[in-house]
């Protein structure tokens, strides 16, 4: 630790409050607060929890051209990337997507939200902040747009699980001139106040950002806020969230999460390789054949990089027991061949197996009395591609576990119910 | 994280460097580990233990401790023979958290050596080997 980790406004309150501290990307952050990991992330798949991730960068892309600067950059085409029929981005709606270097691998992964027309807010990850400002200023060549990291200048609060819009209905100033009809990927209020949506998403007086994104897999919210009022909303919610079980949780259950879901993390399970042959490649603005790009972007050369790239395949194992990625951890086939490297494994302590099905403890046909002992799961980095239900072996230094490649992990999530469904809700399923 | 004063180190036990105690009842020792152990590793997802008749000298490892942050060995802090192992602990690895010296138990082993006792330490000491390495 040191001076040089960077702390955010809730640092105080998460080490008064127990939490067991870590250092991540340059920031102190909480591992888990003292109910533990194992129940934090069950929290967040039965009923709700909350996440301080001010760690995360920001970066404004603003000016006239803003728009076709992200066009060069970004992975996606954001003429055609929202929602199943492939409408434009607009005012309130945000995608996920990559910035790649002129090679096509990762710089860092961002959700890019439209606030208007030439103004955009690009989050990124923990310390990447003056990295994208860099890259987007050094590839704007004669372009009128000014990009700018906010590291440190906007707070974020993570909210998470199934009762998450129940808990701010009790707490937000309009609640259904927020929620209403708010489908993932949308966004509404604003951190000025009086500008887009007024204050109707403002918490006790405090503007904010409500935005129907996360990175746990489950229903919920993004809440961006100032830093100087973080505190103040942390609070907000953790009083409207009691009765709906709400918990503070730490890095280490939004990993587990995180990975349960398909989701990435960036730097571990994207890198300095081509941005291709994985479960989000979808990202790339691939014509409806996946023969080519439906525009021109720094990084269009993986097109061409397809066959010799590496893959990248999620996993799920037998019981909780892992690998240490660090260690390192390989991948070795059936005919005792090492063909890779493990790229992330944790355990997702939400699942367990029932006659050869995985289930969830938020799926709704759940066996009865079903208590999950988890399962180690994450993702693998191979030569060749491997098919699904080949069963490969994990091998670090001290152990190797048997895991079956898949194509998902946690069943039943929650992330894209549709908000009336979620507004009805009971708490706690038993 | 627990902070030193809020550590329970009950004082039946004798304990051993690498954070295991040993609970002594004629010829045969309890084993788990400790308070700090526990809190050190956060919540534990999954144990492995020896088989029943497995014989272990002083110092090695029988088993792991599997935990959202990582996975640790557990060594034998005197040498004998398992007699018997806690089954609970498969289906709730969370004993050893909530009841480290209790219920959170981890094998029982008939001993070789009584005089290997004399090697651990007491309570006060083993809490003041924690303080010097804080």
């Amino acid at each position: 630790m040191g001076a040089e980790s960077y702390k955010t406004p809730l640092h105080d309150r998460h080490e008064s409050h127990g939490a067991d501290m870590v250092n991540f990307s340059g920031w102190r952050m909480p591992l888990w607060y003292p109910s533990g990991a194992v129940t934090e992330h069950r929290s967040v798949v039965t009923n709700v929890g909350m996440f301080d991730t001010s760690h995360m960068s920001v970066v404004m892309v603003q000016g006239p051209n803003a728009f076709e600067l992200l066009q060069r950059c970004f992975t996606r085409d954001l003429r055609c990337c929202c929602g199943r029929d492939g409408v434009p981005l607009k005012p309130g709606r945000s995608v996920f997507g990559a910035f790649l270097s002129q090679a096509g691998e990762t710089v860092d992964d961002s959700v890019v939200f439209q606030m208007t027309a030439e103004n955009y807010m690009v989050v990124v990850n923990a310390g990447m902040g003056a990295t994208i400002a860099g890259h987007l200023e050094a590839h704007k060549g004669a372009f009128l747009v000014k990009a700018t990291d906010m590291t440190g200048q906007v707070g974020k609060i993570d909210l998470q699980g199934p009762m998450s819009a129940k808990v701010l209905q009790r707490v937000l100033k309009s609640p259904d001139e927020v929620l209403g009809n708010m489908r993932c990927f949308s966004f509404r209020g604003s951190l000025v106040e009086g500008s887009i949506g007024g204050d109707a998403g403002s918490i006790r007086g405090i503007p904010v950002i409500v935005s129907r994104t996360g990175f746990s897999g489950e229903f919920g919210f993004e809440i961006f806020v100032t830093p100087d009022r973080l505190a103040e909303v942390w609070e907000s919610l953790l009083v409207g969230g009691e009765e709906f079980g709400l918990i503070p949780c730490g890095l280490a259950a939004r990993d587990s999460l995180r990975t349960g879901a398909i989701l990435p993390l960036s730097h571990q399970d994207m890198g300095p390789w081509p941005f291709i042959n994985n479960p989000w490649d979808f990202a790339l603005p691939f014509n409806h054949d996946r023969t080519g790009f439906t525009k021109d972007f720094v990084g269009e050369v993986v097109l061409g990089l397809r066959e010799s790239a590496d893959h990248t395949l999620p996993f799920v194992g037998r019981d909780p027991r892992k690998v240490e990625i660090h260690d390192p951890a390989v991948v070795v086939d059936s005919e005792g061949r090492e063909i890779g490297v493990v790229l992330t494994c944790v355990a997702d302590m939400a699942i367990g197996r029932h006659s050869d099905r995985i289930y969830s403890m938020g799926s709704p046909d759940k066996p009865e009395g079903f208590k999950p002992l988890g399962l180690s799961c994450g993702y693998v980095k191979v030569k060749s591609k491997l098919t699904r239900g080949e069963v490969v072996e994990l091998r670090d230094h001290r152990r190797s576990i048997k895991v079956t490649i898949v194509d998902d992990i946690r069943p039943d999530r929650t992330a894209r119910r549709p908000m009336g469904e979620m507004l009805q809700r009971k708490e706690s399923l038993p | 994280m627990k902070d030193m004063k809020e550590l329970i180190l009950p004082d039946g036990p004798r304990y051993a460097e690498d954070h295991e105690w040993a609970q002594i009842d004629g010829d045969v020792a309890t084993i788990g580990v400790s308070d700090y152990a526990q809190d050190q590793l956060g919540d534990i997802t999954y144990v492995e233990l020896p088989a029943v008749g497995d014989i272990y000298k002083k110092g090695e490892e029988f088993g792991t401790l599997e935990s959202t942050k990582a996975v640790s060995e557990v060594f034998m802090p005197i040498s004998g023979e398992v007699v018997e192992v806690n089954e609970a602990l498969g289906e709730s690895p969370g004993l050893v958290n909530t009841d480290p010296y209790g219920e959170g138990w981890l094998v029982k082993v008939k001993m070789d050596d009584p005089s290997e006792l004399d090697s651990l330490m007491a309570a006060d000491e083993y809490g003041a080997m924690l303080e010097g390495g804080e």
